[in-house]
């Protein structure tokens, strides 16, 4: 699993690439702008190869932690393996999801405004 | 007449995707094999997701006690159905896991739920001293 940063709009995208299962979801959970609760981002999935439930827990928890804090953590750009992880879990409706990550880029910049 | 594959990993979770890869890539043979399509992704991808989630429980309960054993993981190719069993000889493994409540953000116990959605037949029993989970699908 590789994991890139880059800024847009002044919200960070964190792109996936690879796999995220037992082996990896540890490192995933170790990245700062992902463990970091009060920081809202954007992860793209769409290089994403494959996610067990492991790779699911991790991006829940984060997820969790982000909102308690007031801050959100946005999907986009899943394919269809990784979307039927969220469909079967149910966790599909925890989160918001855009097929484009601009759009999600538009969103998290709209939420930062309205904070 | 059925072939049978079997692979002998480390009880060690970085083997996980070597194990996942290998499920993925028995059922992509078999589906070729039966004509069913190059397009048939989402049978391999249901392979390659239980398998994971089958494999990292075994490592799991491993860790448990003290030193991981060996995982055995099978696959039998019949003429329309494709079977998998996973074997590890560690602590006994109890499938009475409640499903998570999403409400809640849980962050485990999606494991079992994917492997009971993904095959068409799953059994789990202790056997000659190991677990032994068994999960098939038909195309």
């Amino acid at each position: 699993m590789t994991i890139t940063e880059t800024l847009s709009s002044g919200i960070t995208i964190v792109e996936l690439c690879g796999t995220i299962d037992a082996s990896t979801a540890p490192e995933l959970q170790r990245h700062q702008a992902i463990s970091d609760p009060t920081q809202t981002i954007v992860i793209d999935l769409a290089r994403l190869d494959f996610l067990d439930s492991s790779g699911l827990g991790a991006i829940i928890g984060a997820a969790r932690r982000k909102e308690e804090s007031g801050a959100n953590m946005l999907l986009s750009c899943m394919n269809q393996k990784v979307r039927r992880v969220f469909d079967i879990t149910g966790t599909v409706r925890l989160f918001h999801i855009f097929d484009e990550t601009a759009a999600a880029i538009d969103y998290a910049t709209t939420l930062r405004k309205s904070q | 007449m059925n072939s049978v594959i079997t692979l002998t990993l480390p009880g060690d979770i970085r083997f996980s995707r070597l194990a996942s890869q290998t499920a993925s890539n028995t059922a992509s043979l078999f589906t070729d094999t039966c004509n069913a399509g190059a397009g048939n992704w989402e049978f391999s991808h249901a392979f390659e997701l239980a398998v994971s989630e089958a494999f990292t429980n075994a490592v799991n309960y491993g860790d448990r006690m003290q030193g991981t054993r060996n995982i055995t993981i099978t696959f039998t190719i019949e003429q329309r159905k494709l079977t998998v069993a996973i074997r590890d000889a560690n602590a006994p493994f109890s499938a009475e896991t409640p499903e998570p409540d999403i409400e809640t953000y849980p962050e485990h116990g999606y494991g079992l739920m994917l492997i009971r959605t993904l095959m068409d037949t799953v059994t789990i029993c202790r056997e000659n001293g190991e677990n032994v989970i068994t999960m098939t699908k038909q195309l």
